[in-house]
């Protein structure tokens, strides 16, 4: 009986350290990516709004040419602003439709980080059952051992 | 191989463990992706500076370009570069400093040697690390292969014992020898031959597997300048081909055969010289070990050097000598140099001078000097 014990105890622990936790660490990764990108979104609608706040038409700025090498540019007209939407699509928006847009895209990446985080949760869960199961199996070979 | 040689078997497997050799041949190809890895990295860096450079050749082309500036990551502008010949380069550190184009293209141009330095040595490192794989590699499979390394104590006495019982030579020197000569010299002849093929084929197998010993022979033999020699003692052995060392080691070749007629002395001289010979023994003995099939055609060189006698009275280093000598048993270079002096000296009828490196021309010339 102890030897089906301890092998169910292998089989259990090998379940969790191949399984359960290369699944965590993938879910918790893929959250970050979808958290960055919500940190893009906010910086852009925090920009749009400064650019409307000042009434600013026109902008001078340094573009990175590559390796840090950066040249002067002229934004002439900043009333049309090209986003990506995802896709490899940029939709030339005004002011208020992009910060509209923002606002769309930022429900939609809260919702995508409330599914990681369930299933985040869930991976632990299961995690910690089979962590309680070895050890309900061992205190209990521990105990006929006596 | 002779009767009475002691020596030890040991399976390059005990030496070189499979398992280990292979770990490590594992090892080493782990690292040596990983150099490529960063390899490839760099070579990125170098292709993008490369076309950075381009770019800000063509820029200022024009006084001003119609681009989609970048807002961030996710949104553009439109609008146009302007300045064309300025740029602001970051030197590191939070130094940023306004060039020219041209100025700009020799920054760029310094960077891209600095990369190309680091492309150049991360290129060596992967090179060393592919030779130190594939000798892992055939080191595995040479001990899984179960190659043995044959190492063998040098006994001098008993050949020669032998030989003089084999020989039957009496104590008298003269026609008996003569008879004797023609009858061994042909039998001599045909075992050096054979000897020499085999001693070719473990030379070219020792020379792969055994690169300490040959460190070893080296040191051990090293004394007067004889790295070359011991150098060339590979290719002697391959081909007892001339250089002015294989001429010697011909000549020392030709020694068993004139043994065969100088007996009586030799074998009274042996004696010392094999006394001269025992303090040498072990160094002689990591020589030895690569070359199992050597010592027996060593031994006949031993004899050679109990001919040069006269050689270990002379001068400079008559326990060089005697160590050459001994060490012919186990080395050619010492040997030969010393050998080529002591026929000369000896020159009975021996041709020294005119050895080709060819053995059959030797033998004819001992026939024809005899």
């Amino acid at each position: 009986m102890d030897e089906i014990r301890e092998n169910k105890v292998q089989r259990f622990e090998e379940f969790i350290d191949c399984r359960l936790k290369p699944d965590l660490v993938r879910a918790i990764a893929e959250r970050d990516k979808v958290f960055e990108q919500q940190k893009i979104f906010l910086d852009l609608k925090r920009n749009i709004e400064n650019l409307e706040k000042n009434d600013v038409t026109s902008l001078r700025t340094l573009v990175n040419l590559g390796s840090e090498v950066y040249m002067q540019a002229d934004v002439p007209d900043t009333q049309h602003i090209f986003v990506d939407i995802g896709l490899g699509f940029h939709v030339e928006f005004t002011w208020s439709e992009a910060l509209e847009f923002i606002s769309k895209k930022e429900e939609r990446l809260d919702r995508q980080i409330e599914e990681y985080t369930q299933l985040i949760a869930s991976i632990k869960a299961q995690i910690k059952l089979v962590y309680e199961g070895i050890r309900e199996l061992l205190e209990l070979s521990a105990d006929r051992s006596y | 191989m002779e009767n009475g040689v002691k020596g030890t078997v040991t399976p390059l497997a005990s030496v070189f463990p499979v398992e280990g050799a292979q770990k490590a041949a594992k090892r080493v190809q782990e690292t040596l992706a990983n150099r490529q890895k960063e390899l490839d990295y760099v070579h990125n860096f170098v292709v993008d500076n490369t076309n950075l450079v381009n770019l800000v050749q063509r820029l200022p082309d024009e006084l001003s370009h119609d681009v989609m500036v970048p807002f961030g990551t996710v949104a553009f502008f439109p609008g146009r570069l302007i300045h064309t010949n300025e740029f602001l380069v970051l030197l590191g550190e939070g130094y940023y400093v306004e060039r020219t184009s041209r100025q700009t293209i020799e920054i760029l141009q310094r960077r891209g040697k600095v990369l190309q330095e680091q492309v150049d040595s991360l290129k060596a490192t992967i090179e060393d690390l592919k030779i130190e794989a594939s000798f892992f590699d055939t080191t595995a499979i040479e001990a899984a292969e179960g190659l043995v390394e044959i190492r063998e104590d040098c006994v001098e006495e008993s050949p020669l014992e032998e030989r003089a019982n084999q020989s039957g030579v009496s104590k008298s020197v003269g026609s008996f020898e003569d008879n004797t000569k023609d009858a061994t010299e042909d039998e001599e002849y045909a075992r050096m031959m054979a000897r020499l093929d085999e001693l070719e084929k473990v030379e070219l197998a020792a020379e792969s597997n055994d690169e300490d010993g040959d460190e070893d022979f080296c040191s051990s033999i090293s004394p007067h300048a004889f790295d070359h020699h011991l150098s060339d003692e590979h290719q002697l052995m391959d081909s007892v081909q001339q250089t002015e060392d294989k001429r010697a080691i011909n000549t020392t070749t030709e020694y068993p055969l004139q043994n065969i007629g100088l007996k009586q002395d030799f074998v009274k001289q042996s004696a010392q010289i094999e006394d001269l010979g025992v303090p040498l023994m072990p160094k002689e003995k990591p020589i030895s070990v690569e070359k199992p099939l050597l010592s027996p055609g060593l031994r006949k060189k031993v004899d050679l050097s109990t001919a040069s006698r006269t050689e270990v009275a002379e001068d400079k280093s008559t326990s060089y000598r005697s160590e050459t000598g001994s060490n012919s048993s186990k080395a050619f270079t010492g040997s030969i140099v010393e050998h080529t002096h002591g026929l000369q000296t000896k020159s009975v009828g021996q041709t020294t001078t005119s050895q080709p490196s060819k053995p059959v021309s030797r033998f004819k010339m001992q026939k024809g000097g005899r």
